[in-house]
């Protein structure tokens, strides 16, 4: 059994051809974990029971000769923010360090009927804050292609996961990059579908109005496997819509050549590292020796996209992040009760705290003060700021205005009745992946390595990250990804065009 | 200077995050840089622009309000997923003075 090798594909086969059971593949996944995970340090937990009794089951089905559906016993991964029932979730944060969640997140529900074996889950940026995950309040990921470099983030877990070959396929949630970033920098396949297109009842929210749930996979092809499998309406998450996926990799290629790309000139600007403009460039080439027409457009509120996304992102935070009071959830027990300094020690403004704090405020500022890590208390603090009298106008309904104007670009660049593009083809990130420490110190420069992602967010369109070529795990070479961005809810055009691309380089 | 060490403070309150001197000012400095970058945005001219709230796209739900929470099921797991707990209670810090 090869299985660093698996695609959802290929492990389907071999368990159908009865090469192995799914009961052994589990377990050689978790001999894979137990053996690489100590360097790389993808997974958080183990869900050793939830995976075995999974596998036991599919194993009982193929015996009957039943067929157990595409993803039976398929090894996949977890983010750490989706909740799984019984199972500790934390969001790779103090604060819920021992939070046990009562019921499945719709995705994960969706999983277990389709029969996948969940290996885990996986390390990232505390509360999904960050593109290195480096902010997980449990130590760092390594990409599996350079030990000395990050994996990308928030969901860096995931995305090291699949490329050292330690889950088939694994769940991200992409919020300004989140997905297609770690994609890029481990060179597997990142999709952020369209909002709306996946519930998200049981993630635990970032910013509600940019989440998204996605997969990583090894293939284009297995994307569009994963991403039929968790889209869909669900009730519980009112901004979930229903749409028919099937027939979600067009089969005629023809039909999918006609579909245009564009290249907006925005994203092609300096900063732009050599490896990445080659790279990207190469996969242009690629394009257009297929026979796609390409042709240059713009987006011109481009550049004000990670400034919007800086102040509507940190103004969600701050108000989903308030229910984390130290009392619900999960509780900080090392905490000293009679610890009863204030933020006002100095003496110099009057408000609730500069009284001695009640009982019940004094749980609340130290249960937070201590659960929160660094990038958590900068952006709640700044999307406080954002929203309090005063700035409001001048921060948060400004940028709300400039999201439509960038949400409106992305309609013009999609109109056909105005010559529009179909697809649009950009980079995924300025740079190759980076050296742990490297951005830690400085909160801009690492803001800076989403700009490419962000927008789509913005625009709540569907965006896939591709892996220009196959990249070994262990070949010396960093990888480079490209990004495909499509209209909403046509997730269809950007997975066809990904997966003919992808055949080419087979 | 857009904001001073008081105004983090200020805010630290609102957000109820206990936080040392030494990291207000630290945190000063880094909103300062960001709020700074954030100035790009004046040159944008949004006049008559409606500001975009939330997501994409609406719908409205009206969830059952049955059965859900009457199993009794779901009761064990809530009481289970709480931090602290005796018998059929749960269990907090004490609050009161």
């Amino acid at each position: 059994m090869d299985i660093k090798n698996f695609t959802i594909k290929s492990f389907h086969e071999g368990l159908m051809k009865k090469d192995f059971s799914a009961m052994e593949a589990a377990r050689e996944f978790f001999d894979l974990i137990d053996e690489e995970d100590g360097e790389i340090h993808a997974y958080l937990r183990k869900t050793k029971d939830l995976a075995f009794s999974r596998a036991e089951e599919v194993d009982a089905l193929v015996a009957s000769g039943e067929d157990p559906g595409i993803l039976a016993g398929v090894p996949i991964a977890l983010k750490d923010n989706m909740l799984i029932k019984g199972e500790i979730v934390t969001a790779a944060s103090e604060i819920l360090s021992k939070y046990r969640a009562s019921y499945d997140a719709t995705v994960v529900k969706s999983l277990k009927e389709a029969r996948v074996t969940i290996l885990g889950q996986t390390n990232m940026d505390e509360f999904a804050m960050g593109s290195s995950t480096e902010n997980s309040a449990f130590g760092q990921t390594k990409n599996p292609h350079d030990f000395e470099r990050v994996p990308g983030g928030s969901s860096g877990g995931s995305a090291g996961a699949v490329a050292s070959g330690m889950a088939v396929a694994a769940l991200g949630s992409d919020t300004g990059g989140s997905i297609r970033q770690p994609a890029a920098f481990c060179g597997v396949v990142g999709l952020k579908p369209t909002y709306g297109a996946v519930s998200r009842f049981g993630l635990i929210a970032m910013a509600s109005s940019l989440d998204q749930i996605g997969p990583f996979t090894k293939t284009v092809e297995d994307s569009a496997i994963l991403f039929n499998t968790i889209a869909g309406r669900d009730e519980f998450d009112a901004t979930s819509v229903a749409k028919n996926y099937d027939d979600i990799l067009n089969k005629e290629v023809s039909k999918t050549k006609e579909l245009k790309i564009g290249l907006p000139k925005e994203y092609f600007v300096d900063g732009l590292s050599d490896e990445v403009r080659r790279g990207v460039d190469e996969a242009i080439q690629k394009f257009k020796k297929l026979g796609f027409k390409i042709k240059e457009i713009s987006l011109s509120h481009t550049k004000y996209a990670l400034s919007v996304y800086y102040i509507i992102m940190p103004a969600e935070v701050s108000t989903n992040l308030a229910r984390f009071d130290g009392i619900r959830y999960s509780r900080i027990s090392r905490i000293n009760a009679d610890d009863t300094r204030t933020n006002a020690e100095d003496g110099q403004y009057k408000s609730v705290s500069d009284r001695r704090r009640s009982a019940l405020e004094e749980i609340y500022f130290r249960q937070r003060g201590v659960g929160f890590g660094r990038e958590a208390r900068r952006r709640i603090l700044l999307g406080t700021f954002v929203l309090s009298a005063g700035y409001y106008d001048a921060y948060y309904a400004k940028a709300q205005k400039v999201r439509r104007l960038i949400k409106e670009d992305f309609e013009k660049a999609f109109d056909p009745s105005a010559d529009g593009v179909d697809l649009i083809l950009t980079p995924v990130t300025p740079t190759t992946a980076f050296k742990f420490g490297e951005k830690t110190g400085d909160p801009l420069q690492m803001y800076l390595s989403d700009i490419f992602t962000i927008p789509a967010n913005m625009a709540g369109i569907p965006a896939l990250s591709i892996p220009v070529k196959k990249y070994k795990v262990g070949g010396g070479e960093l990888p480079v990804g490209f990004q495909l961005m499509g209209r909403p809810f046509c997730e269809r055009d950007i997975l066809s065009v990904g997966r003919m691309y992808e055949q080419d380089a087979d | 200077m857009i904001i001073d060490k008081k105004e983090v403070g200020k805010l630290a309150d609102l957000a109820r995050i206990q936080m040392e001197d030494g990291e207000k000012e630290a945190l000063r400095e880094d909103l300062e840089r960001i709020l700074d970058y954030f100035s790009e945005l004046k040159e944008v001219d949004t006049d008559g622009i409606e500001p975009m709230t939330g997501g994409v796209f609406h719908e409205n739900t009206h969830r059952h309000d049955d059965e859900y929470l009457e199993t009794g099921a779901e009761r064990e797991d809530l009481i289970r997923a709480f931090p602290e707990g005796e018998r059929d209670f749960l269990k907090i810090p004490p609050v009161f003075e």
